[in-house]
């Protein structure tokens, strides 16, 4: 039987050697639905090390939940504590005053520190398309920055439909649906828009992966337009990288996945 | 370090009523893909029992992996009032003679999760040592918390239970030695190791889901854990070996 390095890697619990791996979906911090151990950066690095995981792109609790200000502040000292382990997602709650958006991009903006946007517009309870997002698209569109959007199947206020469209509309700005494999209909909503437009990226993120699913994905929608994400901390970044290292794929549909399309779209330097 | 042994306690086989078609519906494929993954056991149920009949699903099982020593019969648990399972301390005989254990789907099933409607039942399968296992979308704390109180030496294994549970469960943890927890699901961040350091790694089980979800993601939540291998070994199959009494 032919060896697979990704599989054994998995079934020895070994972080892979050589292998580039980026988490493009990460959080950091407390939240207050539920126990979460271990949530600083430091906790988050010390897992990524145990996991072979060389960097992850992170919007901190804090951000995605009742403050963006304090939760940018808190992932920028994270980037500063811990230079290319930890890199920033500017994150825009739109239920605030158009003057502070803009002013919060600015600010990060005259630092150099805008390297992508991260949007919930499930927990912020708006739609993506809505004005408050406005200035952000404006900046991620002048700049050819990614967003990535929390996205759910039947999703409302962030759909991958609704921001498949967006991406029409935008196509420097490379949009990554968030939890593209959540559910079969998910599955079949996100690949669809992800053939359509080249700007259209899924995210993996999710606490399970449906028997086969990535292996459907990236029959339909292609190795190049699918990347890791875990969750870290909301969710352990163990069964996020598992499943795609004990998948039924060859490996260079395995690396893309884990971490060369995450280096092409957040422009990261290699290993 | 060597291979982690491990022995899934969530794996079914049968025809369902809404299959995907990527589904391992048979023996022969459950075994293919355990043989892929690196899983040496699982403890399994048949779709029928829980979307057909229980009496019809437990025949079919044990028909289909008669043979195979490999996989363990999970049957499906009634109230035993309608009396269509064989009384409580006949049934948990014959499942404790095959090593196996009960599964039970309360809301599937319609009845109570309680003493009145299945307290007999669980007296026996705890007199007789048998495991039960319940999924959380089948029942809820308070009721989980009600029947540890009245059955303490039931060994009782909550699955898919995911990752916003600490609360409810760390709890329960420190009254009760008898719950354990699959771990395929938990997926609190660096939870395995928490639980392991706070309640020991006793208290953890191996379990897949498959042929719903896959085998990757449940076996690096152990296999990566900052663990000793004798911890690691007792999550991945060590605790359910001794629950059912199957030999090393």
């Amino acid at each position: 039987m032919a060896t697979d390095t990704f599989l054994d890697a998995c079934r020895l619990g070994q972080a892979l050697a050589g292998e580039l791996i980026i988490d493009a979906h990460a959080h950091m911090g407390p939240w207050h639905n539920f126990h979460v151990p271990h949530n600083s950066a430091r906790g988050m690095v010390e897992r990524l090390d145990q996991l072979g995981i060389d960097a992850c792109v992170a919007s901190p609790h804090a951000a995605i939940g009742p403050c963006h200000l304090q939760g940018n502040r808190q992932v920028m000292a994270a980037e500063d504590e811990f230079p290319g382990r930890i890199i920033p997602y500017v994150t825009i709650n739109p239920n605030y005053p158009e003057a502070e958006i803009r002013a919060e991009i600015e600010h990060w903006h005259g630092l150099g520190r805008i390297r992508a946007f991260k949007i919930h517009p499930a927990l912020h309870n708006y739609r993506v398309n809505g004005p408050g997002y406005g200035p952000m698209f404006e900046y991620a569109r002048e700049h050819s920055l990614p967003v990535l959007s929390h996205s759910w199947a039947g999703d409302s206020l962030g759909g991958a439909s609704l921001l498949s469209r967006l991406a029409a509309e935008m196509p420097s700005v490379t949009f990554l649906v968030g939890h593209a494999a959540s559910s079969w209909d998910m599955i079949e909503e996100a690949c669809r828009e992800a053939q359509a437009r080249d700007n259209v990226i899924l995210d993996l993120t999710g606490s399970q992966l449906l028997y086969l699913a990535l292996e459907a994905m990236v029959e339909r929608a292609g190795a190049e337009k699918i990347v890791f994400g875990s969750d870290i901390p909301f969710i352990d970044a163990a069964p996020g990288l598992g499943r795609i290292l004990a998948a039924r794929l060859p490996d260079d549909a395995k690396r893309r996945v884990l971490g060369l399309n995450a280096q092409r779209i957040f422009r990261l330097p290699g290993r | 370090m060597p291979e982690l042994r491990f022995f899934d306690c969530n794996a079914r086989i049968g025809r369902a009523s809404t299959p995907r078609p990527e589904h391992l519906l048979d023996v022969a494929g459950l075994l293919a893909e355990m043989d892929r993954a690196g899983i040496e056991r699982a403890l399994v149920h048949h779709v029928w029992s829980a979307e057909w009949d229980p009496p019809e699903g437990h025949a079919a099982l044990l028909r289909e992996i008669g043979g195979e020593d490999r996989l363990y019969p999970c049957f499906a648990g009634l109230p035993p009032a309608t009396r269509e399972l064989p009384p409580p301390r006949d049934f948990a005989r014959q499942v404790r003679d095959l090593r196996g254990a009960v599964r039970l789907f309360p809301v599937q099933h319609n009845y109570l999760l309680n003493e009145v409607s299945i307290g007999h039942l669980l007296d026996a399968l705890s007199f007789e040592r048998v495991p039960v296992l319940i999924d959380l979308a089948q029942t809820n704390w308070p009721e989980i918390t009600a029947l540890l109180g009245h059955h303490p030496a039931l060994s009782l294994i909550v699955l898919n239970a995911y990752y916003r549970v600490d609360r409810l469960l760390y709890p329960l943890w420190e009254r009760f030695g008898n719950l354990y927890l699959d771990c395929g699901s938990y997926g609190v961040h660096r939870g395995v190791e928490a639980v392991c350091a706070r309640f020991g790694a006793e208290r953890l089980v191996f379990g897949t889901d498959l042929p719903v979800h896959e085998a990757g993601g449940p076996m690096a939540v152990v296999t990566y854990a900052a663990l000793s291998e004798a911890e690691k070994q007792l999550i991945a199959g060590g605790n359910l070996r001794r629950m059912l009494g199957v030999e090393d």
